[in-house]
């Protein structure tokens, strides 16, 4: 009885949980510069550990004991909490990720759903954030913000049905039970992995379509007025985002961490660096969206695509 | 429907590299009205030019601006061996050619990436600065310093260029082509840099010539005017070479435009190394120049680049006047960047190149601001320190 | 090529001119007075060949101040001289002539004092807020010594 609620705790609190899932993103933080580096021939993290492995550390804590300043003008209290709200709602669906087996940490039926919803409120804190922190910069960023989810969250909600209407669930661990008997569904819904992945990029507001906080347009649009303790929570909520949407890929379209003759967390992190690694590379290629165009690109293309994907699922299914 | 805004652009920010201020009146993503307020590095030099010699003014002329020194020196140093009746050597000439074309490549690519970084494409932005080195790195092989070389004097330039130089140069030269090349097909064919740069920024022909606009700005609005054709100076007259012109009147051509000088600039250095005559670099000049005025110009990587120096027959000038190609194309930029996305406005402003240092010798602002919106240091102290209290 | 230029400003230019030389191949100087230097601007942007707007200096020259157009043709650059008394500086503008003249007029505003009617405002431009008013800093009697001096008390 003691045992199995110390092994409760110790998931929760060590392995998958908590000290888990800060190294992931801060090793993930890592590798995704370290990648984009090589990519424009650079070095990247040099100095701090083994090939600059603890910069992410490093950089956390050098923020969180930068001056904190929160304006005049600000609305204190959302300002403040903001910052912590984003960390909470970025990492808490990781806990419905399976990590270890086909099994997560928190699983019921429709916990996609909820992630989904999650999700979509990050977005919206950001442009709450933009918006209470009363600066030029960052209420435009913010309405680019809220700009973009109109664009991406349609077509990311549809293509994220796709592998639950294939498997049959509404559970993320469902899904990756289901494909862990041997078909993953990057290889039926190849144009819902593309479209998912484009979607994402929106998300987690990277390059192309960084638009919201393109720094030479807007200096950092909705983040402008965040500082210090603040920022880093922002920043370490980013990554949180970064490991949530890869992990995702992986869990909807990869098999979670099953399908491999390594051990399932090994094989998960495995497929998660494979998706970092294809976030990193768009990322790289491509210069700045302008909003207008993102948006026509979404309508016209993302949209109707998704859309096909979900019939050609349907279709298959009857 | 968002209520006009005011965005304040500068004089601190990440699009650029210099300070300067523009205040944009934005209608939800669109600008409205332009302000510009320059000023914020205003060295006087046309008055401390005043103050010094001849000689100490080949030095000063040179830090006007961190990039185009030589084009600044070249220009010049025309000026006083104009005055004092002195005909530089031939290979002198050759020298200062190659030097102004091997500026003009390494500002080039310094300004490509400049410009990929403000539409956000940070790849081509670490590749064109990795590329540069190349040049820099010639230049520092001849002059023994990466930008302000220090090479011309006047009567002719101080350093020789060398066989074992020659060898390395045409290396790097090849190197440097063929990136070109590689860029003018990323450029021409990369969507997304498309969508940034066609149609963005538009300077009809008709505007650019009633502007006043310089250099690669006017060129890419299709008038085939360069001072380097019109009025050759240096060596220039000797070495065939085509005056590059692309008629799209958007980012897209003044991009194209900036490459294909490279390579066309890559071709007349090579040129220029294989007819350049033996001979001595520098003649023996006179402290004091004697009494009149000459107009000096020279084509520098952003433009015309215009002296006019009036001489009393002392051994310091009595006028020094320094017009940079940036001060002449801000009438344009401000016609671009009506009506312009927000999105798109560090790209438009990149689009000509600004060289904040070399244009403020002098400060502006808009002729429409009819307040002094500009606040003087403690005043902006004071706001500073009432806006961001700690709570 | 510049002596055929020249013959061509000789006569449309008829009596207005005080003098025009010819210093070298493509250098044309032209001195006008004051009160014809619309009218001669107007001449001079109509000929072949005209390019664009250099720039326009100001020299100082003890009772007056020169100001000197370039104007930049296809085969010559033009210099246009017009003197205007140091008491009482004031010239009409050439904006609506030349649009890409504004700043360049501004310019001299602010540096030697010279006034453009129809170009003008109240503000401070070439130099920082808070400048002492009738400090010109380009104007012989203002030594760097004395500009400092009064500059330091400021701050």
């Amino acid at each position: 009885m003691v045992q199995r609620e110390l092994m409760a705790i110790l998931e929760v609190f060590f392995f998958p949980g908590f000290l888990f899932l800060f190294s992931l993103a801060f090793f993930i933080e890592w590798f995704d510069r370290k990648l984009v580096a090589k990519f424009q021939n650079r070095y990247g993290p040099l100095y701090v550990g083994p090939k600059g492995i603890l910069q992410p550390i490093a950089d956390f804590l050098k923020l969180l004991s930068k001056e904190d300043i929160t304006p005049a003008m600000a609305d204190k209290v959302p300002f403040a909490l903001i910052p912590l709200l984003m960390l909470t709602f970025s990492m808490t669906p990781l806990f419905c990720i399976p990590i270890t087996g086909s099994s997560a940490l928190i699983s019921f039926e429709g916990d996609l759903i909820v992630v989904m919803f999650i999700m979509t409120l990050t977005a919206l804190l950001s442009f709450l954030g933009a918006w209470v922190s009363t600066n030029r910069f960052s209420t435009i960023g913010g309405v680019r913000t809220g700009l973009q989810m109109f664009g991406y969250e349609v077509p990311l909600n549809i293509v994220m049905i796709g592998p639950a209407i294939g498997a049959g669930s509404l559970s993320i661990s469902g899904i990756v039970e289901w494909q862990s008997r041997g078909v993953w569904f990057i290889m039926t819904q190849i144009l819902g992995f593309a479209v998912f992945s484009l979607c994402l990029l929106a998300h987690l507001q990277r390059v192309p379509f960084d638009i919201p906080e393109a720094e030479t347009e807007i200096v950092a649009g909705w983040l402008v007025e965040f500082s210090g303790k603040k920022l880093a929570l922002i920043r370490l909520a980013k990554n949180f985002e970064l490991v949530l949407a890869a992990s995702l890929m992986v869990s909807l379209y990869l098999g979670g961490p099953t399908g491999t003759l390594l051990p399932n967390p090994l094989t998960f992190l495995i497929k998660l660096v494979f998706c970092t690694f294809i976030l990193s590379n768009l990322r790289a290629l491509f210069a700045r969206y302008r909003i207008d165009q993102f948006l026509a690109a979404a309508w016209k293309y993302l949209i109707p695509l998704a859309l096909l994907q979900i019939s050609l699922v349907e279709v298959s299914l009857w | 429907m968002v209520k006009a805004i005011d965005i304040p652009f500068g004089p601190q920010h990440p699009a650029l590299e210099e300070p300067i201020n523009f205040t944009f009146e934005v209608e939800e993503e669109r600008v409205v009205d332009v302000k510009i307020r320059l000023g914020y590095i205003h060295r006087g030099i046309e008055k401390l030019a005043e103050n010094r010699t001849y000689h100490q003014n080949v030095y000063l002329v040179e830090r006007i601006c961190g990039i185009c020194s030589f084009a600044h020196t070249t220009c010049y140093t025309q000026a006083v061996e104009e005055l004092l009746g002195v005909d530089i050597p031939e290979r002198a000439k050759y020298i200062r050619t190659i030097f102004c074309e091997m500026e003009r490549i390494q500002n080039h690519y310094l300004w490509l990436g400049f410009t990929a970084k403000a539409m956000g494409f940070e790849t081509l932005f670490m590749y064109t600065w990795r590329d540069r080195e190349a040049m820099l790195e010639v230049l520092e092989m001849i002059s023994g310093k990466r930008v302000n070389y220090g090479m011309n004097t006047i009567g002719g330039v101080r350093r020789d260029i060398t066989g074992k130089m020659v060898e390395r140069m045409e290396e790097r030269l090849n190197y440097l082509e063929e990136r070109a090349n590689y860029y003018k097909k990323v450029c021409t064919k990369e969507r997304s840099i498309l969508k940034r740069t066609v149609g963005v920024g538009m300077l009809e022909p008709s505007d650019a010539l009633n502007l006043c606009a310089v250099g690669p700005t006017l060129r890419a609005s299709g008038i085939p005017q360069d001072v380097r054709a019109d009025e050759p100076y240096a060596a220039y007259g000797e070495i065939p070479f085509r005056v590059v012109t692309y008629d799209g009147c958007d980012v897209a051509s003044r991009i194209l435009v900036r490459i294909d000088e490279i390579i066309e600039s890559v071709k007349m250095i090579r040129r220029a190394l294989d007819g350049m005559p033996q001979g001595p670099i520098r003649v023996k000049v006179p402290k004091n120049v004697p009494k009149g005025e000459a107009v000096s110009l020279v084509e520098a990587p952003r433009g015309e680049d215009l002296h006019y120096l009036r001489s009393d027959g002392s051994d310091r000038p009595a006028r020094l006047k320094v017009r940079a190609p940036t001060l002449a194309n801000l009438p344009s930029l401000r016609k671009m960047l009506k009506g312009v996305n927000i999105a798109d406005i560090p790209i438009v402003i990149a689009g000509i190149d600004p060289c904040l240092a070399c244009m403020e010798r002098v400060i502006l602002v808009d002729t429409k601001s009819k307040k002094g919106q500009a606040w003087s240091g403690e005043e902006l102290w004071r706001y500073a320190n009432e806006w961001y209290r700690e709570s | 090529m510049a002596a055929l230029n020249l013959n061509r400003i000789r006569r449309r230019l008829k009596g207005r001119v005080q003098e025009v030389f010819v210093q070298r191949e493509r250098r044309i100087f032209i001195r006008v007075a004051e009160e014809d230097l619309r009218e001669t601007v107007k001449t001079l942007i109509r000929l072949d060949g005209f390019n664009h707007l250099a720039t326009i200096t100001g020299v100082d020259i003890g009772p007056a101040i020169e100001l000197i157009y370039h104007i930049i043709y296809k085969d010559a650059v033009v210099s246009l001289k017009v003197q205007v008394p140091k008491e009482s500086p004031v010239l009409p503008t050439i904006t609506d002539l030349i649009p890409g003249a504004v700043f360049y007029e501004r310019e001299i505003q602010d540096l030697l004092g010279v006034k453009f009617e129809g170009n003008s405002s109240s503000s401070l431009f070439i130099l920082p807020d808070g400048w002492p008013d009738g400090v010109h800093p380009l104007r012989k009697e203002w030594t760097l010594g004395r500009i400092s001096k009064k500059v330091r008390r400021l701050w």
